[in-house]
């Protein structure tokens, strides 16, 4: 059977290249992988906020979120936190090994709706994984949106993701690059302080703007506080929610958040829907 | 058992300021249950009963507290826990404070001496449960079942559970409060259910428990209701690296049976909750109480007889036979 | 449709001529505990008001091989599923879950193995004449005599059995056996319709439910969730013989070079069921696992699918070592609104 009639059965995929974002116990990896059957890859679709379920035979699958827009050509990338079984196993791929692919699954973020909206992205730490395809995307189609504006923050400059990216981000005149550390480090031009607060001082207008926001639960909430405060209506924010997953398409049971399923109603959820749901800062 | 006696008693524990709330045993929903309740406040304790439907052992309510991590700036609760013990289930206090598993300090015992418990399954075929919650009680060497207004005599050799048929320890080993007198331990019988596998082959043997291990469903009743069970990274449970497959089969099943019971040999109180609660009916208490006959026969230990004493794997004797190493 | 009269004498020659492995309930340890194939040495079903083991074991397999592979290389193939099993004495209310589970397992994407699996069993339920002590199968929409999933329904009328037919594929499995069979006139069909009476009166616990999936939300943070999952031990018991439980966990084990990916039953009651990688578990306490349990069947599966993810059996109240019991816990649902 193929993943066309089983579900359950991934496709196979060669990690092109990867290389290491943060150091640590918890360090992130990157991997841009390709699609090894030549009618799956230029058949697959997703849009960004969309997640897959990558793995290791014989390890098991974790669901990880998709950090490549569609726009950048027919690869996939996955940034993965070492944290537990099937994630150590990832960390041990190198350029020229196999993982195995399902998805993609979710509901992704809903960019086409967004159009003629300005963008504003508030990520911590791994978080940025799924903020990351919404900046390419809107790069890559910038005279549909308003504008784009990037707040990043991690504990310190080594934590954060996607370095490279955000010096070249900065020329760009229609795109606001604003980063921030929690603690002072020697070298760092830019702001020190927390997300939340950074936010606060930023002080963006809520008019004509989307906000998502992605990071540890603790931000999250902090984050979801500020944008009231700064006039933000709930239908203009959005967030993703992560929760264990072993299927990835509705049938396993354990990702529910009330009676929502991360897996398929999810990951993206818009505010106005998240803040009646009882379960979901758990 | 003076009934008037334990709930006055309980109403002066759980009036106090440094206690938590008392584990006890109320009538339960239907029929011939009992279940577990914790009472908080002095009003409640008139729910209490101690019968010979009281199986439960609530001494595994002691290790099976959660801890979730606390808001910031709240404290964790320390004040003390009471609970209502049998014999049998004293001794797996015992046994917890001999691991320091639990602070002496941080408990109430509430000893109930115990004339013998039944086996709801043999009730239950004699005398057919009916929906109305029914009342067991101890009348002289026998018990009496009263429904309906009608009380029926029942005898103590028809329904008494297997662990009281072995019972050796009747009244509490610990306690701070025992509630009315010692009973008088009876003339145990000769745990055939044992004795009848030993008196097995090998080949025999492995058959006898390879259709009952093959039965299992990995629902990890026995696990979780077994007071010594208390681990905090139980290895069943462990996925990195995996120990036990979480695959039910056979080979899986076994391989985590046989961990328990190596894991609780020397420890086992023999209070029989796993073989009570197996939903499909494996015989656990034969597989813990031979290798409690083991440990007993090899090394004349008994676990949970003294607070005070050592565990089983740490009380080394010069004269401790030697003969199993090859 | 047809309605046809078994002798209880043929039931050894009635088993044996049905294509298809038979499938009835087993005896072990002096009781019903689960389904298993025929032996041969049965000569009737046994006395059994229910298994203790739901079959729904037979469509959903405890542990079920998702696909083969060698261990270091990437090809990988599905088990084929072909055997046409034919479940005789399931009892209407296990036949009425694997309906509603179904809704589940085909929704938006098909879950090929619950569907094959599903495909080839034949239902040959037995309406019951004496429900137990806790069943309530009539207080969420089931019955004694519900047809709901099932090929044939039999009612035991003593010495025979009356089959009626309800789908093509009970039909099809009656004609296998025509010859044992004979037209079952008015007089037993009137007898039938006293028996189903009987058996309703004889059901004495009931849950109300009106109101309780809009209403379940609104309870979140009620005491009641507390109280009732107080005296919870964390076990499978309850989940693992619900006849609609669902959840299960996708494991890889691999033995010498052969290795698999296969699921197996899971259980929201148990700790690491939510817990993520990281530590951190979005249910962390006895608490929030009930609450989650009571609100799936009772209401997320409402609002999902319009049925209530329980058909009434009894079994968690039945096997609950703890005697927690979920017509009581509804009861202070109700109550609590």
């Amino acid at each position: 059977m193929k993943t066309s009639e089983n579900p359950y059965i991934p496709y196979l995929a060669t990690i092109e290249n990867a290389w290491y974002e943060t150091g640590g116990e918890r360090c992130i990896k990157t991997f841009k992988v390709v699609i090894d059957d030549k009618e799956v890859r230029e058949n697959w679709n997703h849009c960004p906020g969309q997640s897959a379920m990558i793995g290791v035979l014989g390890v098991g699958e974790s669901m990880i979120s998709i950090s490549a827009s569609p726009t950048e050509g027919r690869f996939l990338r996955f940034s993965v936190m070492r944290m537990g079984k099937v994630t150590q196993a990832l960390h041990q791929l190198d350029p020229g090994d196999k993982m195995t692919i399902r998805g993609p699954y979710g509901n992704g973020f809903p960019l086409e709706e967004w159009e003629g909206k300005h963008i504003l992205t508030i990520g911590g730490g791994i978080g940025q994984a799924p903020l990351r395809p919404i900046i390419e995307y809107v790069k890559a189609k910038q005279d549909l949106y308003a504008g784009l504006t990037m707040i990043y923050g991690a504990r310190t400059s080594g934590d954060l993701c996607f370095k490279d990216e955000f010096t070249e981000m900065s020329k760009c005149d229609d795109l606001s690059c604003h980063l921030t550390i929690d603690i002072e480090e020697e070298g760092w031009e830019h702001n020190v302080g927390f997300v939340p607060q950074m936010l606060l001082d930023l002080n963006p207008s809520p008019e004509n703007k989307i906000a998502i926001t992605c990071g540890p639960p603790i931000m999250i909430r902090f984050v979801l506080e500020n944008l009231k405060k700064l006039g933000f209506a709930d239908e203009q924010i959005y967030t993703t929610l992560e929760n264990r997953m072993k299927c990835g398409i509705g049938k396993c049971g354990r990702c529910n958040v009330g009676n929502l399923y991360v897996c398929k109603d999810g990951p993206v959820f818009c505010y106005s829907v998240l803040k009646n749901v009882p379960e979901a800062f758990a | 058992m003076d009934l008037e006696q334990l709930r006055k008693t309980a109403a002066e524990v759980v009036a106090k300021d440094d206690v938590k709330y008392l584990i006890g045993w109320k009538k339960g929903t239907y029929g011939y249950r009992v279940s577990p309740v914790f009472i908080e406040n002095e009003a409640d304790t008139e729910d209490l009963i101690f019968s010979p439907l009281c199986t439960a052992n609530l001494v595994t309510y002691l290790t099976l507290v959660e801890k979730p991590p606390l808001p910031r700036g709240q404290k964790p609760d320390t004040r003390k826990v009471a609970l209502m013990v049998k014999g049998c289930d004293s001794r797996a206090v015992a046994q917890i404070l001999v691991e320091k598993g639990i602070e002496r300090e941080q408990i109430i015992v509430i000893g109930c001496p115990c004339p013998g418990v039944i086996d709801v399954n043999l009730l239950v075929a004699k005398y057919p449960e009916v929906a109305e919650n029914t009342e067991l009680k101890w009348s002289g060497e026998d018990f009496v079942l009263i429904r309906g207004g009608e009380e029926i005599p029942v005898k103590r050799e028809e329904v008494l559970a297997e662990k009281c048929r072995l019972c050796r320890y009747p009244n509490p080993v610990v306690s701070d409060i025992m509630i009315g007198e010692p009973v008088k331990p009876w003339q145990t019988e000769e745990d055939t259910g044992v004795s009848e596998l030993e008196g097995k082959n090998v080949a025999e043997r492995w058959e006898y428990w390879e259709e009952q291990f093959a039965r299992c469903i990995r629902c990890y009743s026995c696990r979780n209701v077994c007071p010594l069970c208390y681990c905090e990274d139980c290895i069943l449970d462990r996925l990195n690296p995996t120990w036990i497959n979480r695959a039910v089969n056979f080979s899986e099943n076994t391989a985590f049976h046989i961990a328990r019971a190596f894991h609780l040999a020397g420890r086992c109180v023999e209070c029989g909750e796993c073989e009570r609660v197996c939903p499909v009916k494996i015989p656990l208490g034969r597989l813990n109480r031979k290798l409690a006959r083991e440990v007993r026969d090899n090394y004349g230990f008994e676990p949970g007889l003294d607070p005070d004493g050592k565990p089983f794997q740490a009380s080394y004797k010069p004269d401790d036979p030697e003969d199993f190493i090859l | 449709m047809s309605a046809m009269l078994l002798n209880k004498d043929k039931w050894p020659e009635f088993v044996g001529k049905l294509s298809g492995k038979v499938w009835v309930p087993k005896v072990e340890e002096g009781e019903a505990i689960r389904f298993g194939p025929l032996s041969g040495e049965e000569s009737k079903l046994p006395e059994y008001c229910n298994t203790r083991v739901p079959p729904k074991e037979i469509v959903f397999p405890e542990t079920e091989t998702l696909y083969c592979f060698q261990a270091d290389e990437h090809e990988m193939t599905a088990p084929e599923i072909d055997e046409r099993k034919i479940i005789i004495g399931i009892r209407p209310c296990d036949a009425r879950a694997m309906k509603i589970v179904e809704k589940l397992f085909r929704w938006d994407v098909d879950d090929p193995y619950y569907l094959k699996h599903r495909e080839l069993v034949t239902l040959v339920g037995l309406a019951c004449n004496a429900p137990g002590l806790n069943c309530f199968c009539t207080s969420v929409g089931g019955g004694p005599a519900s047809t709901e999933g099932l090929d044939i329904i039999m009612f035991d009328l003593e010495d025979r059995y009356l089959l009626e037919t309800i789908t093509e594929k009970g039909e099809a499995l009656l004609k296998e056996v025509e010859g044992l069979l004979e037209e079952a006139g008015q007089d037993v069909l009137a007898q039938k319709e006293k028996l189903i009476e009987a058996a309703e009166n004889k059901i004495s616990r009931s849950v109300d439910t009106e109101g309780i999936a809009e209403g379940l939300p609104g309870l979140w943070e009620d005491p009641l969730w507390k109280r009732v999952s107080a005296s919870c031990l964390g076990c499978g018991t309850c989940t693992y013989l619900c006849p609609t439980c669902h959840c299960f966990d996708i494991q890889d084990e691999t033995e010498g070079f052969e290795a698999r990916r296969y699921r197996t039953w899971d259980s929201c009651m148990f700790e690491e069921y939510t817990r993520h990688a990281s530590g951190h578990n979005p249910r962390p306490t006895r608490r929030e696992r009930t609450r989650n349990r009571i609100n799936h069947k009772y209401s997320y599966y409402v609002d999902k699918f319009d049925l209530i993810a329980c058909v009434g059996c009894g079994r968690c109240i039945n096997y609950c070592p703890v005697n927690i019991d979920i017509v009581e816990i509804l009861r202070q649902v109700k109550e609590a609104l």
